[in-house]
């Protein structure tokens, strides 16, 4: 046999554990829940690898679709970037230097490039030592020393330089491009700086357009980043933005913020080549036209509704296929109880016979030797003893009488009867029954009542048998009284091939250890007063039942009465069964 | 005056069958016992007819009721009373054994008295067969 693993075993033990014991509430309880469980964990574990294949498999199309529009938005602001340096690279390379320090000069370039490219908010010459020598735009700073500056530094370091956007000299929000230029005749270096309104910046995101439920920026690269373009949720330039940057400078970094609108949306951070920029694309979850809240939640109450609706169909499915299980145990239970109980009083009929008939002999014996002793005291003269002798001899007649009616019954339970068949109405037999007990009943105070079922149809039985039968169980019910009670006698029909007899007391009742080994040889409870029982009366009337084809249940309370129930066929095959019985009985 | 009755009694029992003729001849009949079925039918073949044979039901070799076959077919007069110690009664198989009944079944142990009084009914019936011309 193939070992089934622990919990194999453990899930159908409520199953195979009926083999071995009783059916017992809490083996079905275990059962049940192990059924429910299995079933429970067979439905959901589908149904949730389902909903989280679909979830991640929507969720990874939206970040997708993120990656995509931050790739997007950021290869535009690095172009536009890229355009504007090419462009003032241009310009610059059309003069030399000391034209562009020349003021009139610059002021003409100024002005041809705020005609194209509106957002430059001044341009000016820086020499090699960090002195703005000329200036043009709207402020006074001509002659700025900007050498300590970073747009300086950068752009002399590693030739175009990009600043953060700040408030500098200027007060308004802007970014410098600085680009570093080598003047031959001199031989040193100087810087070309424009200053570009951020709002430039503005106006070129806003042309990417991320959509109504996106918010796109830029920040600086700083532990404390401050805000390079306006934000919906953070606010104009320069305000902070609360988060950090990712590290990973490469590619698109996504994550999930809670921002000020407490509610959780996707981040998406990219790093700007060449600048000291990040763009922050922030999405509410917008995939398809249709709110990602939205189909979470409807995700969610599909899950749930499946889910309560399954358990409510296993939790009844179990209930039901439990209940199925239980009912037919039980009902194979006490059919093996019952065809145990009848195999187990043949073999005891068959033993006790055997004994009774070994007994028998030896008991003959002693019978003949008493009896011979006592008709030789009888017929011979007075000697000293007689008497004793005689009065000891007649104690062991007395013994072994009582011994020959053991035996006698005994064998009467298994013996071949000679069935004679004959028509038999149940209400007058029963009546006939009584009569032989009245006068007891009368004497103890006990009241009979006849429940005779009306028009009961006629049976086929023996009736010599079925007075013995009856004789018994209302005797039984008798002494179960004792003095001053109640036995009722109810007869009816059971179905149409069957009467029932139920003979009531309202006597002290037997308990539940009692009742099992009632109809057992020798199981007597009558062991003391003057009526001590044998122990045979219920064997030898199950034994009679059983061969007039019918069938005796008891059922009891203590202290409130025991009821035994005859069931009798009105027609049975009485012929088979003498047969039978004659077959088993000849040489014994 | 009347002859003894003669009643012979059959049993593997030594014992219970010496003790019961001793009993039996007390109470004036003149009884014989055997302890197997073929020294009876030996002593009833030797002319010795018994009135009554007492038979044991169960015996070594030759059961009582083939013993009971015997003696009817021998002298269908000689009335045979069976005694048995085991509760099965007669078991009448088969048409010839019904047509050799037993005059009574007694179980063993049995009381005298009833045994004296069924020995007298018996003898009555084979004084009444012989009356009527049957036997030998």
């Amino acid at each position: 046999m193939i070992n089934k693993p622990g919990w194999i075993k453990r899930i159908f033990s409520g199953v195979e554990d009926y083999h071995r014991t009783m059916t017992s509430p809490e083996r079905y309880r275990r059962f049940r829940r192990t059924l429910t469980l299995v079933m429970i964990a067979t439905f959901l574990i589908p149904l949730i690898l389902t909903t989280m294949l679909s979830y991640y498999t929507y969720r990874s199309q939206m970040l997708n679709n993120l990656r995509w529009n931050a790739e997007s938005a950021t290869k535009t602001i690095e172009a536009f970037l890229s355009e504007l340096q090419t462009v003032l690279a241009y310009t610059v390379n059309e003069h030399t230097y000391k034209e562009l320090i020349d003021q009139d000069n610059l002021n003409k370039v100024y002005h041809r490039l705020k005609s194209h490219y509106p957002g430059v908010v001044d341009l000016g010459i820086i020499d090699h030592k960090g002195i703005q020598r000329a200036y043009a735009g709207p402020y006074e700073l001509l002659g700025k020393d900007y050498s300590d500056r970073e747009c300086f530094t950068g752009a002399t370091a590693s030739k175009i330089f990009i600043g953060i956007v700040e408030m500098g000299y200027r007060k308004v929000p802007h970014f410098a491009i600085a680009i570093s230029f080598f003047n031959q005749d001199a031989g040193q270096n100087w810087v070309f700086r424009s200053s570009i309104d951020a709002t430039t910046l503005d106006k070129y995101i806003d042309k990417i357009g991320a959509g109504p439920t996106s918010d796109i920026f830029l920040v600086s690269r700083k532990v404390k980043p401050l805000l390079q373009s306006t934000s919906q949720q953070y606010g104009p330039p320069l305000s902070p933005y609360p988060f950090e940057l990712p590290h990973n400078s490469l590619g698109v970094t996504i994550s999930e913020e809670r921002g000020v609108w407490d509610y959780v949306v996707l981040k998406a951070v990219s790093y700007i080549e060449g600048t000291p920029w990040a763009l922050v694309l922030l999405k509410h979850g917008y995939l398809y036209g249709k709110d990602w809240s939205f189909f979470k939640a409807r995700l969610f109450f599909i899950v749930m509704i499946s889910t309560v609706l399954a358990l409510l169909v296993i939790l009844q499915i179990t209930k039901l296929f439990v209940g199925r299980i239980r009912e037919a145990d039980e009902k194979r239970e006490s059919m093996m109880a019952e065809i145990e109980h009848t195999s187990k009083l043949a073999s005891i009929g068959r033993l006790a016979a055997g004994i009774a008939h070994e007994i028998n002999n030896p008991l003959a014996i002693i019978s003949a030797k008493t009896g011979l002793i006592m008709d030789l005291l009888e017929f011979s003269e007075d000697f000293k003893y007689k008497k004793k002798i005689g009065s000891e001899i007649n104690g062991t007649s007395n013994a072994v009488e009582r011994c020959k009616v053991i035996t006698h019954r005994l064998l009467g339970f298994a013996r071949r009867m000679d069935v004679s068949l004959e028509s038999i109405d149940i209400n007058s037999l029963m009546r006939e029954v009584l009569s032989f007990l009245d006068q007891e009943a009368l004497y103890r105070g006990i009241h009979v009542d006849l429940d005779l079922g009306d028009s009961l149809p006629i049976i086929e039985s023996d009736r010599g048998q079925l007075q013995q039968i009856f004789l018994n169980l209302v005797n039984n019910a008798i002494d179960a009284i004792g003095k001053d009670g109640k036995v009722i006698i109810k007869t009816r029909q059971r179905d149409q091939s069957s009467l029932q007899i139920d003979v009531m007391d309202n006597g002290k009742g037997i308990s539940q250890d009692i009742i099992s080994h009632i109809f057992e040889p020798f199981f007597t409870t009558k062991d003391s007063g003057e009526k001590k029982g044998t122990g045979l009366g219920l064997f030898i009337t199950y034994g009679i039942i059983k061969k007039l084809g019918g069938h005796i249940s008891v059922r009891s309370t203590v202290g409130v009465g025991t009821t035994f129930t005859v069931i009798l066929p009105i027609k049975t095959n009485l012929s088979r069964r003498v047969h039978d019985v004659e077959s088993k009985s000849t040489g014994s | 005056m009347m002859s003894k009755v003669k009643v012979l009694v059959v049993d593997d029992e030594i014992e219970f069958a010496t003790t019961l003729a001793e009993r039996l001849n007390i109470r004036g009949f003149e009884t014989t016992a055997c302890f197997c079925t073929e020294d009876a039918l030996a002593l009833i073949h030797a002319k010795n007819i018994p009135d009554v044979v007492l038979l044991d039901l169960k015996m070594p070799r030759m059961d009582g009721m083939e013993t009971l076959e015997e003696i009817k077919k021998y002298n269908p007069t000689i009335e045979v009373i069976m005694l048995t110690g085991h509760g099965g009664g007669i078991p009448l198989v088969g048409a010839d054994r019904k047509k050799f009944s037993p005059f009574d079944c007694i179980m063993k142990p049995a009381d005298i008295h009833e045994l004296t009084l069924k020995i007298n009914q018996a003898m009555a019936k084979r004084q009444a067969s012989l009356n009527k011309g049957e036997g030998t």
